[in-house]
């Protein structure tokens, strides 16, 4: 669904993405880990091309999105997205929150993007919020909304940025489990998290980056248990 | 948002036709001969009273004077239906020579400067020159040797400025209008004034004395302006006056339009005051209200539209905003004022009325302000709130427009209010060049009633009105959009 070849990403000098070649299958959930600092999150943020690439290609479903004739806004309505720090809209209520992509983007009429919202907000438990403004939740209540408002637009493959880095231990849980759900239900995903329990117990494939670098890969059976890599075993051992 | 481009449509339409509708102040007094089917039109410049002057009479604006009075008599010889034709003294020998009017008495002078555009009439009236001084000087100053070395105001570039040179150690005072003249006499600032006799007469009031002493002056006297080689027009103009003259009209005419502008004494409270003049600072408020709601709306529309070419991705373009917005700020309004309005129409021909010169102003003036304030609320929006709605597969211009923009403007919007009370006032600055606003109309009953202070305060009152209540309204607008920040 997604493959992506010799992806580089540099700041001025500072190169964050040296060279990164993965494929991602559809219906697969890959858990992208490895240590602040590793380059991860703007991997996951060159997918849907919130960050530019400086050089490498990215496919999705077999379109070339890193040519620059290509319509970008056509393959995020594709590729939902979820924020460490949730970035809900807070000058809206939740239900517009939700609506307001559908409405705008897709073009659906206000009766239909509702009832889709509000489907979504009963499978993430907080239908009776609809009416809230986003300072009114607790923080993992946002996150589930953030999730359904990406949900709504009906994408193809979600990209979690460390969504649960944010909350307080306490709200960790409700949006994994939110998360666990979609998983089940067959939804190709790429997170990137520190949930080490989360990656193993959901994860089809583990992804360990360092320097830039895909490093190792594999089942976390593999990946987590008996990793081959010395750096991915002293990563593992400072956090598991 | 199609709603919202409609109304402004709508608003700008309003606007534009209401500029079109309250434009001029045109009086008008026919003959109320039977049948004539000539008109003639008379150019003057109604804010000299007692020789012509606007007073309000049961609601109407009407231009009065004993200039007026002679106009009629002539419209009358001829059997003509007069029309008076209102505007600055400056635009009068153009509106001549263009054929805009058909003849002129603005108590002007026949220069050798001014024969060499137009043909005048013979001089029907030449008016003596008064000192003016508070009323327990009146001994004091009786003669002109007693003004030497004195303290003296005059109106600016006059015949009564020359002769104050003239005297002996004299410091001279000058201002544009004599209200002001009157205010520094009345507050000690200057000893004496030197003053036309019926200005003088008109202004006395309480507190003043028309002294003995006798300016002698060489005046050209006045004379009514026609265009050149009319002679049949000046003919007619000439048998009038030399009818009037020997019937003893003309004086008659001066003490009864001297009699018509202190027909009102100045009421004493601010209140009062406000209340005799009301017809004069309601019709002020409107082109106020009107210069500033299109001020604050254009000067929105523009400050936006630069605000984004500042924050531009190409260096042209941002460094177009930065021009713009530098220039804009680091010079005074009235000079902008002062190019659009006349330096426009000098180079390139480009004549705006004065309303339009004035809402121009202010909008482009105020646009340079809302700019930075603008950008500043604009970059203070989270990044990550421009990625959400990207992410979601929103074009930047959506982004922008959902929800880029409405979180700036909040965040900003004490800022805003700030510029448009700022608007308001500042508005005040279109009196320079002749459009009725609230300060020009304080200005004019400054000049009717010969209150120097009670005009200015009951404007100021009406300003503050204006402002606070804008005020207050932006601190309810402020309360429902901070809806969304409740815990």
């Amino acid at each position: 669904m997604i493959s992506i070849k010799n992806l580089h990403k540099s700041y001025g000098k500072l190169e964050i993405l040296k060279g990164i070649d993965a494929e991602i299958k559809k219906g697969e959930v890959v858990v992208v880990i490895g240590p602040s600092g590793s380059g991860k999150s703007t991997f996951l943020r060159c997918l849907n091309l919130l960050e530019q690439p400086t050089a490498g290609e990215i496919r999705f479903e077999g379109e070339l999105i890193t040519d620059p004739k290509h319509n970008l806004n056509a393959t995020r309505v594709k590729m939902g997205m979820v924020f460490q720090q949730f970035n809900l809209f807070p000058h809206k209520t939740v239900l517009q929150n939700i609506t307001l992509a559908p409405l705008k983007v897709k073009g659906l009429s206000s009766d239909k993007a509702e009832s889709i919202a509000m489907e979504l907000l009963r499978t993430v438990g907080l239908e009776d919020k609809k009416d809230a403004y986003p300072s009114q939740l607790s923080g993992g209540q946002k996150q589930r909304i953030a999730i359904a408002r990406a949900l709504a637009m009906e994408p193809h493959v979600m990209l979690f940025d460390e969504p649960t880095s944010a909350l307080d231990p306490e709200m960790v849980g409700e949006v994994l489990d939110v998360m666990k759900r979609l998983a089940e239900k067959g939804m190709t995903m790429v997170i990137v998290t520190h949930e080490m329990g989360f990656a193993r117990e959901v994860g089809d494939r583990i992804l360990f980056m360092d320097q830039g670098k895909i490093i190792e890969q594999g089942t976390p059976e593999v990946v987590l248990g008996t990793p081959t890599h010395p750096r991915t075993q002293d990563f593992l051992s400072k956090v598991l | 948002m199609r709603k919202l481009h409609m109304t402004i449509i709508a608003l700008l339409i309003f606007g534009l036709s209401w500029t079109g509708i309250i434009q001029p102040v045109h009086a008008e007094s026919g003959t109320g001969a039977v049948e004539t089917k000539k008109t003639i039109v008379l150019g003057t410049s109604a804010d000299f009273p007692p020789y012509e002057f606007h007073k309000m009479i049961n609601g109407e604006d009407q231009i009065l004077g004993f200039d007026i009075q002679i106009a009629k008599q002539i419209a009358a010889d001829m059997g003509a239906e007069l029309k008076i034709e209102d505007m600055s003294f400056d635009s009068l020998l153009p509106a001549l020579t263009s054929g805009r009017v058909d003849f002129l008495i603005s108590g002007m002078n026949p220069t050798p400067e001014r024969r060499k555009s137009i043909d005048f009439s013979d001089v029907y009236y030449r008016a003596n020159q008064s000192i003016m001084v508070r009323k327990e000087d009146k001994d004091k100053y009786n003669t002109m040797d007693t003004l030497k070395g004195a303290k003296i105001g005059v109106q600016k570039s006059s015949l009564q400025e020359e002769i104050g040179q003239k005297i002996e150690g004299a410091k001279l005072t000058s201002l544009d209008k004599v209200s002001d003249i009157l205010m520094q006499l009345q507050t000690k600032r200057v000893d004496a004034a030197i003053i036309e006799g019926p200005v003088a007469k008109a202004n006395l009031t309480e507190a003043f004395a028309i002294t003995d002493a006798v300016p002698e002056v060489e005046d050209y006297g006045y004379a009514i302006g026609v265009k050149k080689n009319n002679p049949e027009l000046l003919n007619s103009i000439n048998n009038t006056l030399a009818r009037l003259t020997k019937e003893g009209k003309v004086e008659q005419f001066v003490n009864e339009a001297s009699a018509m502008v202190n027909g009102k004494q100045a009421s004493k409270d601010t209140f009062s005051f406000f209340w005799d003049y009301k017809e004069y600072y309601i019709a002020g408020i409107k082109y106020t209200l009107l210069l500033s709601a299109l001020g604050v709306l254009f000067g929105f529309i523009i400050g936006l539209f630069i605000s984004l070419l500042r924050m531009n991705k190409l260096a042209v373009l941002r460094w177009i905003g930065v021009a713009y917005i530098e220039i804009l700020r680091g010079t005074p309004m009235l000079v902008q004022l002062l190019i659009i309005h006349y330096g426009f129409a000098l180079t390139f021909g480009i004549e705006f009325t004065a309303l339009e010169s004035g809402i121009i102003t202010l909008s482009i003036n105020s646009s340079a302000y809302l700019a930075e304030v603008f950008r500043a609320g604009i970059q203070g929006v989270d990044k990550g709130q421009s990625e959400a709605a990207r992410s979601l597969g929103m074009t930047s211009s959506q982004a922008f427009r959902y929800i880029i923009l409405p979180q700036a403007i909040k965040n900003v919007l004490p800022a805003i209010g700030n510029e448009f009370i700022t608007i308001i006032k500042e508005s005040s600055i279109v009196s320079f060049i002749g459009v009725a606003d609230l300060m020009f109309q304080a200005q004019v009953v400054r000049g009717i009633s010969f209150a120097g202070l009670n005009p200015l305060l009951v404007a100021a009152v009406i300003y503050f009105i204006m402002t606070f209540g804008l005020s207050k309204l932006l601190g309810v607008l402020e309360r429902k959009l901070r809806t969304s920040d409740i815990h």
